[in-house]
């Protein structure tokens, strides 16, 4: 036994010994009686069996293991950063084409609702503009633009005409009033605009809106403003030009009277 | 490579990193910080890990080359500071130092830490960890007759050493 161990540590000391020969080295080294000649090679040996047993401590591990479990967040995310980059992008166009899709769908429907059913869409922005209480709120061009909104009706109310009616007699805006005239003009049909129109004639006093009504008058050939042209080319406080022009429309309607006879 | 993968192909060595790593820098947290460092690189790294042909060899390198480098650092420290290596170095082996070691495994463990770094490894892969040769070829990138002329050297030199230092001790 002593002999082979001799042996061996001497192989073992030129390198030649296999990793099973170490084993029985160090086995003979912790087990047997080493006997006293040998004894100065068990340090080594009782060191490398010694150190094979050692470990880092738990609270290393533990350690460790909280640190391998949170970052495994950190390079997980890196990694599918880019994928979610990526999808990120994709959802936003989709997002996009979403939103474009649905607006473009609303557009063509409340297009088809002007279509289809009634004005309620222009008609409900006009009342709103010119209804008399809000006047003091909404400026001249937003009246305007509710006035020439009108021109999209289809088919009027009285409560529509009625509104452009007041407007065109009260209004304080020239503009807003003149507006208004066209937009009646333009509903000559209904049965109160003509004689709205001839008795504003009466209220108004600027010479554009007289000239404008007494046009407007003459070319839907309302004979009963004649008289009413009468009294505008009579009255002195006219301008000129209102007058020639009332007397011109005499003229004009009297002309249709015989024509049409 | 997930979380558990990891753990069964990696943590089941860190016992022996550490050991190389207690073996190279002689302090225990030191050698576990080494080694924490070693596994989290490894962590963050694991997409490629796949690649290495052995993991346990990839890791045995990181660790030898992290405690190397930082076995430089403090030397370098320790220059800056003052104190020239070579007195820390006699320090160290001085036989007043081996003298208070009563136990002689921390005598051999003295010893070793003398050794040149790649004796050092070889031994230390040997006789510790007992690596085949062609293990330890895979993580020295040494021949099979280099490693086992070092291997042979470093344990000659260990005896002898051991050997002087007893001696001194009886002496004494």
């Amino acid at each position: 036994m002593k002999m082979s161990i001799e042996k061996l540590l001497e192989k073992y000391y030129e390198g030649e010994t296999s990793t099973e020969e170490e084993k029985e080295l160090k086995r003979f080294f912790r087990e047997e009686n080493v006997p006293k000649d040998l004894e100065s090679h068990a340090a080594q040996f009782g060191y490398f069996a010694a150190a094979r047993e050692e470990y880092p401590s738990l609270t290393f591990t533990g350690a460790l293991a909280a640190r391998l479990d949170p970052p495994q967040q950190g390079p997980v995310r890196r990694f599918t950063s880019w994928i979610v980059q990526i999808a990120a992008g994709l959802a936003l166009l989709l997002v996009g084409f979403a939103g474009g899709y649905v607006l473009q769908k609303g557009s063509d429907r409340s297009g088809d609702r002007v279509a289809g059913s009634a004005d309620e869409v222009p008609r409900h922005a006009i009342k709103n503009a010119l209804a008399f209480e809000k006047m003091a709120s909404t400026s001249a061009s937003e009246r305007i633009q509710a006035v020439n909104q009108s021109y999209e009706l289809t088919n009027v109310d009285t409560e529509t005409t009625q509104l452009l009616i007041n407007t065109l007699n009260f209004d304080p805006n020239i503009n807003v009033r003149l507006a208004a005239c066209q937009a009646l003009v333009h509903f000559e049909n209904e049965p109160q605009v003509n004689e709205a129109l001839i008795h504003s004639l009466s209220i108004q006093t600027d010479p554009n809106i007289q000239i404008l009504l007494i046009e407007a008058l003459v070319a839907i050939r309302e004979k009963r403003a004649s008289e009413q042209f009468q009294q505008l080319a009579r009255n002195g406080k006219n301008m000129e030009v209102v007058r020639l022009r009332a007397e011109q429309g005499i003229g004009e309607l009297s002309n249709t009277h015989v024509q049409s006879l | 490579m997930d979380l558990q993968t990891f753990n069964q192909r990696i943590l089941p060595v860190q016992g022996r990193l550490f050991r190389l790593a207690q073996m190279f820098l002689r302090n225990r947290e030191e050698a576990e910080d080494a080694i924490q460092d070693v596994l989290l690189r490894l962590w963050t790294n694991r997409q490629q890990l796949e690649t290495y042909q052995s993991i346990d060899a990839l890791a045995v390198q990181m660790t030898k080359n992290l405690c190397l480098d930082r076995l430089k650092s403090h030397r370098n420290q320790k220059t800056e500071g003052g104190t020239d290596i070579s007195e820390v170095h006699a320090k160290e082996q001085s036989p007043y130092a081996l003298l208070e070691s009563s136990d002689s495994s921390r005598l051999i463990h003295q010893l070793i830490g003398g050794l040149p770094e790649q004796h050092k490894l070889v031994l230390h892969l040997r006789d510790v960890e007992e690596y085949s040769f062609e293990e330890i070829e895979e993580v020295t990138g040494l021949t099979n007759a280099n490693i086992r002329v070092i291997l042979s050297r470093a344990r000659q030199k260990l005896r002898e050493s051991y050997l002087k230092a007893s001696n001194y001790e009886n002496e004494h």
